[in-house]
């Protein structure tokens, strides 16, 4: 059975790129533009992992991986964003992984699989 | 000042007020009793009558003091007495028991008063003469001081001041001294150390100094104006006969009692009984000399030494008070020049300062433009990564399907572009990251090995290619070292990623005055060098360039850290590529 992704993104044409590259590599991949409709879903529904966006309006990524921690705690979570400066606050720790955005995405797939087969 | 006999017996009260009175008076005055026995006297009195406090009692006798002076009355006392007539004496020539030679008037007048004998004047009559023959000495004497004291109003500067002083001591105008030397103190060490002096180092040399003085004929105003072109050029030799002397004050000695208590000394061809005086004198090779304390303000400061080695003529105590009187001129002056110097010193400090401050505000604009500069960049570069994800992102999954050729080839150079731009601004915002730490000093050297390695080794090069000469001396340059980092990395980078494939580096570090410099120069054939030229042209002023920004990334930061990068031209006609920044202090 094909892990389930959830991407979180405000930027609708990431969440599209993410989509159609995480499909064609066998995931199954719901999307959400913003942080409360990510917890909405992570709580009604299950996923494996979600690939965040940490600069996001209103509910900020950082935000979003805490209240995650505690709708979907077994949903493992990968940070991904333009800013590498991230990196250093210790909020970002509670995440699985931290990829900055690149239009080269073997980056973002190799965690996937790295955390998927670690969990 | 009133004097007396100690055993003198008859004294009478009502004399002495009269007496004390007179004690100050030019002339003499003096009472004989009735047996013809000098009495009581002033000090006049007595320097004519030739009195001191040693002289017996027997020999106050007006009938064998008049043996001297030959007024007469001695012979006529006994006379006068009886008469009740009073002596006068005008004009007249006589030496006293002392052998000097003077002119006197003299009157007296038989006691009226019940006290027996008589009362009297006298007056050195020549003394008004010798005063008057004193005067034009006195007036040189007072327009040397004018002149000396006009010449050091005029300046504050201390080598000037010690010079008009020892100008005037040693001019013919002045005070006519052969050699003065000058001895400052060494408060710390209690030494008076030799510092100046002036004058023939022996009689060749004087005959050629003063020949020439005496040709231009100059007055002491104009000597003193000018006194660098008649005494500098003479004074080296004499200066440095007493460079290395040092008189030690905590000894005793002559010239310790001459500071101590203030008081000239005039040494009249004798041998000072003390070491430190006789060595003293032996160094200046002379047996007379005149030491004069330099006080100010009750704290000594120095000591005149002066001679007349060359004339041999001797030194009179009249010329030791005057350059004692110079002295305490020099001493004033030297005193408000000390005191000009530290303001002089002061204003420079606060100058100092302020250029610094200049300096630093320049600085914190600077820094604050750059920080402005790095903020807007930062958020630029941000703002460009989500469209180039997706567009590179697109690109890519595209390439994934079936597609032809031509559309791969078009795809793959959007992707490998965007792949590109998305280098250069991680290069930005590397530099953004960097110049939020704190400037530190650093070795450049250590700064070019670290960097050129990691770099070889982050491309996977070995460093055959490239090698590495380091200087030295530590080359310390001040700057934040994430930033000098980061412009040296893309340098390397640039040379071994873009400019050497057809040829060889080498990479050293030097001092060139006061920068340390990096220098990148390369070996190669004539085409190589061509295209080396040509690369290097693009790369630092081609703004089309693939590795422009970087590099001017780079060039900007060095010149943020006063510094510049750049391309000259070597001998060989072969570029090479500088970095320098300036050496700090502890470099």
């Amino acid at each position: 059975m094909a892990h389930r992704i959830l991407v979180v993104d405000d930027e609708a044409l990431i969440r599209l790129l993410y989509e159609r590259e995480l499909v064609s590599i066998g995931y199954e991949v719901t999307t959400a533009e913003s942080g409360t409709v990510a917890i909405e879903m992570a709580t009604e529904d299950q996923f494996d992992l979600a690939v965040l966006d940490i600069e996001m309006p209103g509910l900020d990524g950082l935000a979003t991986l805490n209240r995650l921690r505690e709708a979907a705690p077994q949903m493992a979570v990968i940070l991904n964003t333009a800013y590498a400066i991230y990196k250093a606050d210790f909020q970002t720790w509670l995440a699985d992984a931290y990829v900055v955005k690149s239009s080269d995405l073997q980056t973002l797939v190799d965690q996937i699989r790295k955390v998927l087969e670690n969990r | 000042m009133y004097t007396q006999i100690e055993n003198e017996v008859d004294r009478r009260l009502t004399d002495q007020p009269l007496l004390e009175c007179l004690g100050h008076a030019g002339v003499g005055v003096f009472t004989i009793d009735a047996d013809g026995c000098i009495r009581q006297f002033n000090d006049t009195a007595a320097e004519i009558f030739g009195i001191d406090d040693n002289t017996p009692w027997d020999e106050l006798s007006i009938t064998r003091i008049d043996t001297f002076l030959s007024t007469g009355l001695g012979d006529k006392f006994p006379g006068l007495m009886a008469s009740g007539e009073p002596f006068v004496g005008t004009a007249i020539g006589c030496t006293n028991p002392n052998g000097r030679f003077m002119v006197l008037n003299m009157s007296c007048q038989p006691r009226t008063d019940g006290v027996g004998g008589m009362i009297g004047v006298v007056e050195e009559v020549n003394t008004s003469g010798r005063r008057a023959e004193q005067v034009p000495s006195l007036i040189r004497e007072l327009e040397l001081l004018t002149e000396v004291s006009a010449a050091l109003s005029s300046s504050f500067e201390l080598d000037r001041v010690l010079k008009v002083i020892m100008t005037a001591a040693t001019a013919s105008q002045g005070l006519g001294f052969n050699r003065v030397f000058l001895f400052l103190l060494d408060s710390e060490n209690q030494k008076l150390n030799g510092h100046l002096a002036i004058g023939p180092s022996d009689a060749e040399d004087a005959g050629q100094i003063w020949s020439g003085l005496e040709s231009k004929r100059q007055t002491l105003r104009d000597l003193l104006s000018s006194y660098e072109d008649s005494s500098r050029q003479h004074d080296e030799p004499i200066t440095e006969l007493i460079r290395h002397i040092g008189l030690d004050l905590s000894v005793e000695s002559l010239v310790k009692g001459v500071c101590e208590s203030g008081r000239w000394a005039n040494l009249e061809n004798e041998t000072p009984s003390d070491g430190p005086t006789a060595a003293l004198l032996d160094a200046l090779g002379t047996r007379c000399m005149a030491l004069v304390p330099l006080i100010s303000k009750g704290k000594l400061i120095g000591l005149l030494a002066a001679d007349n080695l060359i004339t041999r003529v001797p030194i009179s105590n009249d010329s030791v008070q005057l350059l004692q009187l110079l002295a305490n001129q020099a001493a004033v002056a030297m005193e408000k020049a000390r005191l000009y110097d530290e303001q002089k010193k002061r204003a420079r400090e606060l100058m100092r300062m302020n250029s610094l401050l200049k300096e630093s505000q320049d600085q914190i604009i600077k820094i604050e433009k750059m920080s402005i500069i790095g903020e807007l960049t930062s958020a630029v570069a941000h703002e460009l990564r989500n469209p180039l994800t997706i567009i590179g992102g697109f690109a890519n999954l595209m390439l994934k399907s079936e597609l032809s050729v031509d559309l791969r080839d078009y795809l793959g150079i959007i992707a490998s572009e965007v792949r590109r731009t998305e280098e250069v601004l991680e290069h930005v915002l590397d530099f953004h990251r960097s110049s939020q730490h704190e400037s530190e000093t650093l070795n450049l050297s250590d700064l070019v090995e670290k960097n050129l390695k990691l770099c070889l080794g982050r491309l996977h090069q070995s460093d055959t290619q490239i090698s590495l000469s380091l200087a030295s001396e530590k080359l310390m340059v001040h700057g934040i070292k994430d930033q000098l980092a980061h412009a040296t990395y893309q340098l390397f980078r640039l040379v071994a990623g873009e400019l050497i494939p057809s040829g060889s580096a080498e990479v050293r570090t030097e001092r060139r005055e006061n920068n340390a410099a990096v220098i990148v120069s390369f070996e190669c054939d004539d085409r190589a060098k061509q295209q080396l030229t040509r690369a290097l042209r693009q790369v630092f002023t081609d703004n089309k360039a693939s590795q422009r920004l970087t590099i001017m990334v780079a060039g900007e930061t060095i010149k943020y850290h006063g510094g510049n990068l750049g391309v000259a031209a070597g001998a060989d006609g072969v570029p090479s590529i500088y970095l320098e920044l300036p050496l700090c202090e502890e470099g």
